[in-house]
């Protein structure tokens, strides 16, 4: 865990080396069960503006099923800590999907996290992969296997409350209010380039997604021994799967894609292109084609996959 | 070599008994071959075989013996399929000899196929030696298999012999056993060449190698060939004998066993059973009457690919050059596309020949619901051969339909008998016999074994009824069956929709009573196997209009991956790519997708 120490020389290392905005976005993830007093309040002097808090969820079962850290009070705690700290701007992540969780529980956890108020929440389906831990205890038999069904309920439900509450459901997994949108994930949806730091970091620059080395001490053996690249991976993305990627990022926003706009970056015709693609993901109601933009039509949203893998480019051999 | 020193033989006995290890052991001991040499099972050439633990194809080594007396011996040991699909070629082969070695485990007893090899031997009129094996394993019980083989077969118990053919063990008992009891061959050089073609093989270099038994006559190297049942000619490019490896020779006197290399294109030219004779002044009649093997079990084959047909159409050619009794006719499917209606001689000869165009050809298969050939007289007197469901008439245009019986032999321990019967009674069993044998421990407890002896229709055994025999038998039952002919049967047709569009592939004859429970399970399997779409699919069985079972796959509303942030794109975009690949490998049945699985999965329903 950082201290706040190490943020302030973080920050002020980027400072030195980059012109850094005004109004730049400098956001720090934390989990409310490790914060110390008055940590908070350091964050914020060193310059940190925004929060994105580490919930999962109001349900202390479900948060002990999660493996975590904290309780449900102590959520609550440490968003109104963050908040007299001076943050206006936070984001609360929740799970859904949750083997048992069923919709009664979903949505007392959804009603007091907006209850808060917070200004961004994202919203994620469980996906084994995270706690391992739950995917063996689902294996055994001793948790009942994940139902697709219950959260695509789930999902709708939240759609529903949050557009009550004057939340713009911006990106599949992402809502906020006005203003309140991530910058730095919508520079990644918007194929804008983007460069990381430090262990594992991945980076977009000049059409190469790059990351760098996972491994600690190799990293900090580069480091020292000055050497030029820090790269463990570095994939060069060609025109077609380039394209692909934009088409799949961008319709994973609510805004969709910007036809002209597209057009124009790549010097193609993308109605054309993929005439084959939209017609079909339309007769599947899966896709929404007007004149200037193409999106995800609610269905859509939750059956993404099916309208993503049918824009990527034919594999070789 | 003198006639009266050969010595002609097979090894007889059921599945894992150990007839490859002892063929081994043999060709050890009498120095043919050095053990350094013996890869375990020498005679197993194929891969598949020694996984199967099976042989498909017979063999035969030449051996050279000097008895405890100092004379030398010729002793020919032929390797014979010991499954009951491959009975012709077991018959074949042991016209070929005047001796069997019969082998029974000692920790097992009597099975099935021991019986029915058995009886096969001595309708041949072999001398058959008796030998308990495996009598160095710790469950090993040859008191009471000697009392089984004394009470069952018929056999003096001084007759019987003892051995390991793992450890060698009683091995050299048996060779001298061989020498005194199997008589040497009978038949006369000076007489017309006649030589039984007993197994044949095609090679890419030489043409199809004729396995023979020169009963009469000389075969010499050069000689011009007739066969006298099939009139191909032929010419003797390369004559020999195996030791075991091939070893070429000028001629092979009466009484002897080799090979011949023929030059011919393929097996189908050259078949097993036929005689073989001189082609001007040859002999004027033939040693035993040769038929063709009937093929017993059809299905189709289709590529799961549409465009590897051609490969799959020259894979078979080329497994037919070496595979006489399988049969094939190209066939169409709407939903399946371009393949073939294939016949076996039985389901172990299908498995066999699916797995070989799999891995020896690379094909990825769609195979059909295993069935029979249906004889079908029509109400216009038209006598049909069915062997595909979707060629079944209409029930309107029939007057009378005929199905193949078989005859069932079950050898189990008694505890099982009630289960077995309720068993058979399930696949329209008809009981016919209780025979009683020895005891054996089963499970740590002394038991007394049957056998029992059913009809059925060979239409029941060939989905799920072998592996429900083993496993309500706790594996412990064996099973034999041979073919007893057409009776009269009351069948209908059985129809799937997927989605509303017949499945051609689905389709099964079932006598009616069967209808509704047939009609659920597979009804209720696809709703497992096929995945969910984006829209709502009904499953139906029906026979003719009449719905008779129905369930319905509700759509998916669920498929999209939560996160993707900077660090994942990459691995995110992969997980995507995987799932466009994956749409490739499946079948389509009109607008539903289904992986090539599910096919398989119905095919095991009963």
């Amino acid at each position: 865990m950082m201290t706040a120490v190490q943020f302030a020389e973080l920050i002020h290392c980027i400072g030195q080396a980059f012109t850094v905005d005004k109004q730049a976005e400098i956001t720090a993830e934390i989990n409310p069960g490790t914060l110390a007093s008055g940590y908070l309040k350091d964050l914020r002097s060193c310059g940190v503006n925004r929060l994105s808090i580490g919930v999962q969820s109001l349900n202390d079962d479900e948060l002990v099923l999660l493996g975590r850290l904290h309780t449900a009070s102590e959520a609550l705690a440490a968003f109104r800590t963050a908040c007299r700290s001076g943050f206006d701007n936070i984001n609360i992540d929740l799970i859904y999907g949750l083997p048992g969780q069923g919709t009664e529980t979903w949505e007392r956890t959804l009603n007091l996290a907006v209850s808060l108020d917070p200004g961004h929440l994202s919203l994620y389906c469980l996906s084994l992969e995270e706690p391992a831990v739950l995917a063996r205890q689902i294996e055994a038999g001793k948790l009942p296997p994940l139902d697709p069904d219950m959260a695509a309920g789930q999902y709708e439900l939240a759609e529903a409350m949050l557009e009550r509450y004057g939340y713009r459901h911006y990106e599949i997994s992402n809502w906020a209010k006005p203003g309140y949108e991530c910058r730095h994930n919508l520079s990644c949806w918007n194929m804008d380039s983007y460069l990381g730091l430090g262990v594992a970091a991945s980076s977009y620059l000049g059409k190469h997604r790059k990351t760098n080395v996972a491994c600690l001490d190799e990293y900090i053996s580069l480091v020292c021994s000055g050497a030029a690249t820090l790269t463990e991976t570095d994939e060069e993305t060609g025109c077609e799967l380039q394209l692909a990627e934009a088409v799949i990022l961008a319709l994973r926003l609510e805004k969709g894609v910007d036809i002209a706009r597209f057009n124009r970056e790549y010097g193609i015709d993308l109605l054309r292109h993929y005439h084959c693609q939209i017609s079909e993901l339309e007769d599947l109601e899966l896709l929404s084609c007007k004149e200037d933009s193409l999106s995800l039509t609610p269905k859509g949203r939750l059956l993404g996959n099916e309208a993503f893998w049918r824009f990527l480019p034919e594999q070789p051999g | 070599m003198d006639q009266k020193s050969i010595r002609n033989f097979c090894i007889i006995a059921h599945i894992d008994h150990g007839k490859s290890t002892l063929a081994d052991r043999l060709i050890e001991l009498t120095g043919t071959l050095r053990k350094d040499k013996i890869i375990q099972q020498v005679m197993d050439s194929m891969d598949l075989e020694r996984e199967r633990g099976i042989t498909i194809k017979a063999k035969a080594v030449r051996l050279g013996y000097h008895s405890g007396a100092g004379e030398l011996f010729r002793l020919n040991l032929i390797d014979t399929p010991g499954h009951v699909d491959f009975s012709y070629e077991v018959s074949r082969t042991l016209v070929a000899c005047e001796g069997a070695v019969l082998v029974i485990d000692a920790t097992q007893g009597i099975q099935a196929q021991t019986l029915a090899n058995t009886y096969i031997a001595m309708e041949h009129n072999l001398e058959v030696i008796p030998v308990i094996n495996k009598i160095d394993l710790p469950g090993s019980e040859p008191e009471h298999v000697m009392k089984e083989i004394e009470t069952v077969l018929g056999y003096k118990s001084s007759e019987v012999l003892l051995i390991s053919a793992k450890t060698g063990q009683g091995v050299p008992e048996l060779i001298e056993a061989i020498v005194h009891r199997v008589p040497p061959p009978a038949g006369r050089s000076d007489l017309p060449l006649r030589a039984l073609i007993f197994d044949s093989h095609y090679d890419d270099y030489k043409g199809v190698i004729a396995y023979i038994r020169v009963v009469d006559g000389v075969m010499e190297t050069g000689a011009k060939l007739r066969l006298m049942g099939q009139g191909t000619h032929m010419e003797v490019l390369e004559l020999g004998y195996f030791a075991p490896g091939p070893t070429p020779e000028d001629r092979l006197e009466a009484g002897e066993v080799g090979y011949i290399a023929t030059g011919l294109k393929s097996v189908k030219e050259c078949r097993v059973g036929d005689t073989i004779t001189l082609a001007s002044g040859g002999a004027r009649q033939p040693l035993i009457g040769y038929e063709l093997p009937k093929p017993m079990v059809f299905a189709g084959i289709y590529p799961t690919q549409a465009d590897e047909y051609a490969d799959l159409r020259e894979a078979i050619e080329k497994l037919n050059l070496n595979d006489a009794s399988l049969t094939f006719e190209p066939e169409s499917s709407p939903i399946l596309g371009q393949g073939f209606r294939c016949g076996f001689l039985g389901l172990l000869h299908l498995d066999i020949v699916v797995e070989r165009l799999e891995r020896e050809f690379g094909l990825s298969l769609v195979v059909t619901v295993p069935g029979v050939k249906f004889m079908v007289t029509k109400t216009n007197g038209e006598r049909l051969a069915v062997t595909s469901p979707v060629d079944f008439p209409e029930p309107t245009e029939i007057q009378k339909t005929e199905e193949p019986w078989v005859g069932i032999s079950i050898v189990t321990p008694s505890g099982f008998i009630g289960a077995l019967m309720d068993v058979m009674q399930e696949y329209e069993g008809v009981y016919k016999h209780t025979e009683y044998l020895g005891q054996i421990t089963v499970m740590g407890e002394e038991s007394q074994r049957v056998r029992l002896e059913y009809e059925m229709p060979l239409r029941s055994m060939l989905t799920t009824f072998y592996d429900s025999l083993k496993s309500r038998s706790r594996g412990y039952a064996s099973l034999d069956h041979e073919f007893l002919g057409y009776r009269e049967a009351r069948l209908v047709k059985l129809d799937v929709l997927v989605n509303e569009l017949k499945v051609d592939a689905f389709s099964r004859i079932i006598p009616p009573e069967k209808a509704h429970d047939t009609g659920k399970s597979v009804v209720s399997k696809l709703k497992e196997v096929i995945p969910r779409q984006l829209f709502k699919v009904p499953i139906q069985a029906a026979i003719g209009s009449r719905i008779v079972a129905r369930e319905d796959i509700s759509a998916r509303r669920k498929d999209v991956l939560a996160k993707c942030y900077g660090g994942d794109i990459t691995r995110k975009r992969k997980l995507l790519e995987k799932q466009k690949e994956g749409k490739k490998k499946m079948k389509m049945i009109g607008r539903v997708e289904v992986p090539k699985e599910a096919f398989l999965e119905i095919m095991k329903l009963g």
